[in-house]
């Protein structure tokens, strides 16, 4: 098999807005795919639709060789989706500990991953009593990640991981995700198209609702026709 | 930053609140002698604690799932007189049982039938008109059953007038039991049972089959269940097991339970009112709250009908009555000893009053009442804070969609809480009963005192809901003593007395006051 994830032509409602209206990708086992385009252009949502917080109405998604549409969320992301939000959704309330065992979906995920969880962000292991509302910014960031890494993910969706972070973070963050590619499949949207350039291997493009270009990273960079249309700001 | 700055920054409002409490508090002693308070300060203990039962069900359903369930008063209302049947007319209760047991049977195997029809391929019509047939054969079928099936009928009326005097009749063994009632001449006991379990399997069936249209694809709960639902099959034959138990031996079960003093049959009631309220709360989330999940305006209409149909079920079946029910026989005690004047002889004597500070408090309102509600404070807390189902009611208040994309199932953990949180009130209605008394109006006035206090503690906290049913309920009594006592004004000749309708009014003017101060309330979350 040579995609773990295949979306095809997908259309997704929110209310009566028509979001998407034909966003088609794969994405291969083992890749980091960047989903690049402009404020506003559906990329976020392209992400829930995959995992079923924003169902599509028509379209299909393949994971794994099974068709995962239709399905409720909770079921898709135990497949071996893990997501991380935009603008680090973790459980402000609740403890970092408990925030890493809540992600468990089997007893024990926490105990066997904690070593490399904890390696990739020392600070977690540092800060394991604190509420969420207590951390940094970054340390939400990761905290947001580590969790997504707790229970054993085929691939990682990830929506603007460097979003207000700090430079310095953001290489940190950059060297962590870059690790983790080496077990897991990763699709992440990005704003920042320098960051992206350094994290992905292969690109999509959406535009308005539809993907309209997808190819490798390295040509990008250096496409700056494409670059000018569809990712700087109009 | 200090650690005392830093955590003097985090409770500030919390300190000043208790600060502020507790000089109003003293304020409003100074004039009073010491029995009056301490009896206004249990009273209001007691009030408050009630009001948290209901509340704290309230707030965790709409902080967890955003619905507004205005039907919560009522539950408590119909857990108060589902718990003075059981107390006072057991005889009916137990003839109750089978048939809510063996119903609940076919509604608890739903998992298993889901299970054994996902494999059956079905035609577009099969699957339209399935589920509603076998909806309509479970209901003719139970209807025509149920019709037949004897249940000890008797007059409200009599509890009318006394039925203090009759609960203890019946406790002392003087009240001649009621004959046990058969079925009727020409009626087979075997076809009723068997139309009565069979009717509530195929509403199961037909149940399933819906869920099977409306979700295909996923195949019962989490579509990778390849095992039939052990857990399931086990419940519903532990009661069809149960319900034929109890109708076999229907009589002399009945002759045990009217054998015991109210106090066991207290305890009883305690189990069947949660047990009821979680049923009631489980069957209604299902059903009708869950289709309507996206929709507000819907939810608050529709829980409003349910709390008005509530109420007309309750005078159908009970009457217009009021009733008053009795205490458990352990605090009942009066004579040699009482009131008691220590623990020892509160123990020994099992006094209805207690001596406290010279005032004559009684044993079950003012303090069993409170006692539960700080034990039920605490239980849930614990719960809360301690298991991973409270981990996920607290990730799931802040944001139930991301708790779903870590791969837990949302739903069923929004069906718990709410029929978790329904049984907590109907179980407020038992405790409550001896203190407020039975009439259908209970609801309605509990659930306004229920609002106030979350607006005053904040809609989605749960140490909010405690702390305002505390303020509303201390606030209502000394508002209550100094209408008896009259507060000295100056320049004014005669005390001010408040009368009776500023109760109500003195409590919704501190939410008014506090709202506009904090707009969240006292501990809850700027959202």
């Amino acid at each position: 098999m040579d995609r773990l994830l295949a979306v095809h032509d997908i259309h997704t409602f929110i209310g009566q807005f028509h979001i998407l209206q034909g966003v088609s990708l794969d994405v291969p086992p083992g890749s980091r795919v960047a989903l690049l385009g402009r404020n506003g252009a559906g990329k976020t949502t392209t992400l829930k639709s995959i995992l079923g917080l924003t169902p599509p109405r028509k379209g299909r998604v393949v994971f794994n060789g099974e068709e995962i549409q239709g399905r409720r969320s909770f079921d898709i992301a135990a497949m071996g989706i893990g997501y991380v939000p935009e603008h680090r959704a973790i459980f402000r309330d609740l403890s970092v500990e408990e925030n890493l065992k809540l992600a468990e979906r089997a007893k024990g995920d926490l105990d066997r991953k904690d070593d490399f969880i904890f390696e990739l962000f020392p600070d977690l292991k540092r800060f394991l009593r604190l509420r969420g509302n207590q951390l940094s910014g970054g340390q939400q960031q990761m905290l947001a990640i580590a969790r997504a890494l707790v229970p054993d993910n085929r691939l990682l969706l990830i929506d603007e991981p460097t979003e207000g972070l700090a430079p310095i973070l953001i290489e940190q963050l950059i060297e962590a995700i870059m690790q983790l590619s080496a077990q897991t499949t990763i699709l992440l949207v990005e704003q920042n198209f320098v960051v992206a350039s350094h994290l992905a291997e292969e690109y999509v493009i959406i535009e308005e609702g539809r993907s309209v270009k997808a190819g490798r990273m390295e040509d990008l960079v250096h496409d700056q026709e494409t670059i000018r249309r569809y990712l700087e700001a109009a | 930053m200090s650690q005392f700055q830093r955590r003097w920054r985090r409770n500030r409002t919390l300190w000043i609140t208790i600060l502020a409490m507790l000089l109003l508090f003293l304020a409003a002693i100074r004039g009073m002698e010491t029995k009056d308070w301490v009896i206004t300060l249990l009273r209001g203990l007691s009030v408050g604690a009630i009001t948290f039962l209901v509340a704290s069900g309230f707030s965790l359903i709409f902080g967890l799932m955003d619905v507004l369930n205005m039907a919560h008063g009522t539950f408590f209302m119909i857990g108060a007189y589902v718990g003075w049947t059981v107390v006072v007319r057991p005889d009916t209760f137990i003839d109750l049982v089978p048939p809510v047991l063996l119903v609940g049977c076919g509604i608890v195997l739903i998992p298993l039938w889901r299970h054994l029809t996902r494999s059956v391929k079905a035609g577009a019509a099969a699957l339209r008109f399935g589920p509603w047939l076998w909806l309509l054969a479970g209901g003719v079928m139970l209807g025509l059953a149920l019709a037949h099936y004897p249940v000890t009928k008797w007059d409200p009326g009599v509890y009318a007038n006394s039925p203090v005097t009759n609960s203890f009749e019946a406790g002392q063994g003087i009240l001649a039991l009621p004959s046990p009632v058969g079925f009727g001449p020409r009626v087979s006991p075997l076809i009723v049972i068997g139309g009565i379990i069979l009717g509530g399997l195929a509403i199961g069936l037909g149940i399933a089959l819906f869920n099977a249209r409306n979700d295909p694809g996923t195949g019962g709960e989490g579509g990778r269940g390849k095992r039939p639902p052990a857990g399931a099959l086990a419940l519903g034959l532990g009661l069809l097991a149960g319900g034929l138990l109890v109708f076999i031996y229907n009589n002399p079960i009945t002759e045990v339970i009217f054998g015991l003093n109210r106090t066991w049959l207290f305890v009883i009631a305690g189990f069947v009112t949660l047990f009821v309220g979680i049923a009631l709360g489980s069957v209604m989330e299902i059903t009708l709250i869950r289709p309507l999940y996206e929709r507000t305006i819907y939810q608050i209409m529709l829980t409003l009908g349910l709390s008005a149909i509530g109420v007309e079920l309750v005078r159908a079946i009970w009457g217009l009555q009021e009733f008053t029910m009795p205490r458990p026989s352990i605090f009942d005690g009066t004579g040699e000893g009482c009131p008691a004047t220590s623990l020892a002889d509160l123990i020994r004597y099992q006094c209805s009053t207690v001596s406290i500070l010279g005032g004559r408090v009684r044993t079950y309102n003012e303090i069993f009442i409170p006692l539960l509600g700080i034990i039920v404070l605490i239980t849930v807390w614990l719960l809360l804070q301690r298991t991973k189902l409270g981990m996920i009611v607290r990730a799931g208040v802040q944001d139930s969609e991301m708790v779903e994309a870590l791969g837990i199932n949302v739903r069923r953990v929004f069906t718990l809480v709410f029929a978790l949180g329904v049984g907590l009130a109907s179980f407020g209605g038992l405790i409550g009963a001896p203190s407020t008394g039975l009439t259908t109006k209970l609801g309605i006035s509990l659930l306004l005192n229920v609002l106030i206090a979350l607006a005053i503690g904040g809609l989605t906290s749960y140490p909010g809901a405690a702390l305002g049913s505390l303020i509303v309920g201390l606030l209502q009594q000394f508002i209550i003593k100094y209408g008896q006592l009259g507060i000295n004004i100056p320049f004014l000749e005669e005390p001010f007395k408040p009368t009776p309708p500023l109760v109500p009014a003195t409590t919704v003017l501190l939410m008014v006051v506090i709202l506009l101060i904090m707009p969240n309330g006292l501990l809850g979350r700027r959202e």
